[in-house]
């Protein structure tokens, strides 16, 4: 079928849709714009304006002199420490018992604290704590938890947990807040989710709203809401799972993931998941494609094929040669969430990244 | 691609998105008026694709005050809409993890949102049927179809405003339609018997 006026209006008509436009075109948007506050530029500026350009008036740079030189006395002589309860850092509220920022202990009296950058916060098995960014998000952090914050700026947010629970609710931008654990890092793409590392430095990822990659190296996962997706040292992320699914399926899951170490006991745990799967566990499918190897790809192949179809554009071979473009154009029929998301943060985190560690 | 907004120059001479956000970068509040013109659909459309109508007029307007102080941090000012749209879909969860009794969009939308916004179209019955059934498809067909059907862009504008491939959302609008006359065809079938 001819889809150009769907696409952008050209070509015959289609009535139906007309009909929808005129229904649903009620609904369309004609509020007027509020009155946006006042822009605060002066920050903006600053960040944007190359920094020779201050320099070009001579009493700027009469009194930048000066500024660098009361500056510099000030830091070789007071060189003041680092203080948990001052300055910037992201702030941290005792829940129970007594959390440590550092070498500083919350408690009754000092409920609140800041996490400053290369910082530590570590709960022992009796104690709860609450870390909230106003521009980042909210996250609870368990009993017996350790994590650190090696990075925080415009547009990066990273959190290193070493072992321990979070449960994190994320309203930044997607791609800008990350956890790193021993065995993956975990991207938020609009979500909230349960991350728990285990002693040894394996972990899982429970997804309650939105989703969250799910990456070590060229090793990643896609964890929407309602999923799981555990992570072992070395070898990163497993395959995700609905946690709903049969206890069969994700018995075999698990030992294809973790445990099988031959391709024949691999191949046999296979056959189980792929005989077990409904069409919800599609996520899981689409997954196994990339883990499963050649000669198995083709029954991974038919049977998510069964549940949903390839769209227009994916071939059996292009998925069997692991097409890119293929995986993803199949990955956003599944209705889980948009890969160009997942791709557009891929090619700007590590410059990001970069940029931001300097 | 780098923007150079240029001394004297008005906002209503800046026709280029990127122009736009680096006027408003520098303190042009009309400059980030004709941003909200130019998306303010776009913002309504994915807030549609996932909160309950009558408060989505409202969440609009949160997002461009909620994107205005934080436009510093826009590293490529060619991503604005890339970055609003995300923005957006945050919001939209936020919205959800604040809301006490509320996770998932009500069935029946005309029972639940009339009484709020009388001239909005919920009144009519077909409207509420036909965007119930576009709100019970996949989040990745769902939104593109509200921009078209809504909100009125068309493809090539939707892929422009919102940093998605042109493959990407003419493969979605396509999937979901086909799925949408699907559902409405399930229904008149139902309301037949």
């Amino acid at each position: 079928m001819n889809d150009d006026y769907l696409w952008d209006g050209s070509g015959e008509p289609d009535p139906e849709i007309q009909k929808l436009e005129s229904a649903l075109g009620k609904l369309r948007h004609n509020r007027a714009a509020p009155a946006f506050p006042e822009i605060t530029a002066t920050h903006v500026q600053a960040a944007r304006r190359p920094f020779w350009q201050a320099f070009l008036f001579p009493r700027f740079a009469a009194v930048a002199a000066g500024i660098l030189v009361i500056a510099a006395i000030s830091f070789f002589t007071l060189r003041p420490k680092p203080n948990p309860n001052s300055g910037a850092g992201w702030d941290v509220t005792r829940v129970t018992g007594t959390p440590r920022i550092g070498r500083d202990t919350l408690g009754a009296q000092n409920a609140t604290g800041k996490l400053g950058l290369g910082q530590m916060l570590e709960t022992d098995s009796q104690s709860q704590a609450n870390i909230r960014v106003e521009e980042v998000g909210e996250i609870v952090v368990d009993p017996g938890t350790r994590l650190r914050l090696p990075d925080s700026s415009s547009g990066v947010h990273r959190l290193a947990l070493d072992r321990g629970t979070i449960h994190a609710s994320i309203w930044a931008p997607a791609g800008e807040f990350v956890i790193d654990t021993p065995s993956a890092m975990a991207v938020d793409l609009g979500c909230a989710y349960t991350l728990h590392v285990d002693d040894s430095g394996n972990g899982v990822l429970h997804t309650t709203l939105g989703w969250v990659g799910f990456k070590l190296a060229d090793h990643e996962a896609f964890i929407p809401a309602g999923a799981a997706c555990s992570t072992k040292r070395k070898t990163g992320p497993g395959t995700p799972y609905f946690e709903d699914a049969s206890p069969a399926f994700l018995a075999a899951l698990s030992t294809f993931d973790l445990e099988s170490s031959s391709p024949e006991d691999r191949a046999a745990v296979l056959h189980v998941v792929l005989a077990q799967s409904r069409k919800h566990d599609a996520l899981t499918l689409w997954h196994l494609l990339t883990r499963v190897t050649e000669p198995d790809r083709g029954r991974v192949y038919d049977r998510l094929a069964h549940f949903i179809p390839a769209p227009a554009g994916v071939t059996r071979e292009g998925i069997l040669r692991l097409d890119r473009n293929m995986l993803d154009l199949w990955w956003n029929e599944l209705g889980f969430g948009d890969s160009e998301l997942w791709r557009h943060w891929e090619r700007t985190w590590p410059d990001k990244s970069t940029k931001s560690s300097k | 691609m780098h923007c150079i907004s240029h001394a004297g120059q008005s906002a209503a001479d800046v026709s280029d998105d990127c122009q736009l956000v680096e006027a408003a970068c520098q303190g042009d509040r009309s400059a980030y008026g004709l941003l909200y013109d130019r998306y303010a659909r776009m913002v309504h459309g994915i807030l549609l694709a996932r909160v309950p109508l009558n408060d989505v007029d409202d969440l609009v307007h949160d997002v461009f005050l909620q994107a205005l102080p934080r436009l510093h941090s826009l590293r490529d000012v060619t991503r604005f809409g890339a970055w609003l749209a995300a923005i957006t879909r945050n919001r939209a969860n936020d919205y959800h993890r604040q809301s006490v009794d509320e996770v998932e969009l009500p069935d029946d939308l005309s029972a639940n949102e009339s009484g709020g916004k009388p001239t909005s179209g919920l009144d009519d019955a077909e409207t509420a049927s036909i965007l119930t059934a576009v709100r019970s498809l996949p989040e990745t067909y769902r939104e593109p179809l509200l921009l078209r059907l809504v909100e009125g862009m068309t493809g090539p504008e939707i892929a422009e405003r919102t940093g998605l491939t042109a493959g990407s959302v003419r493969v979605n609008l396509h999937r979901g339609m086909q799925q949408l006359r699907e559902k409405l065809q399930a229904r008149r079938g139902m309301t037949h018997e």
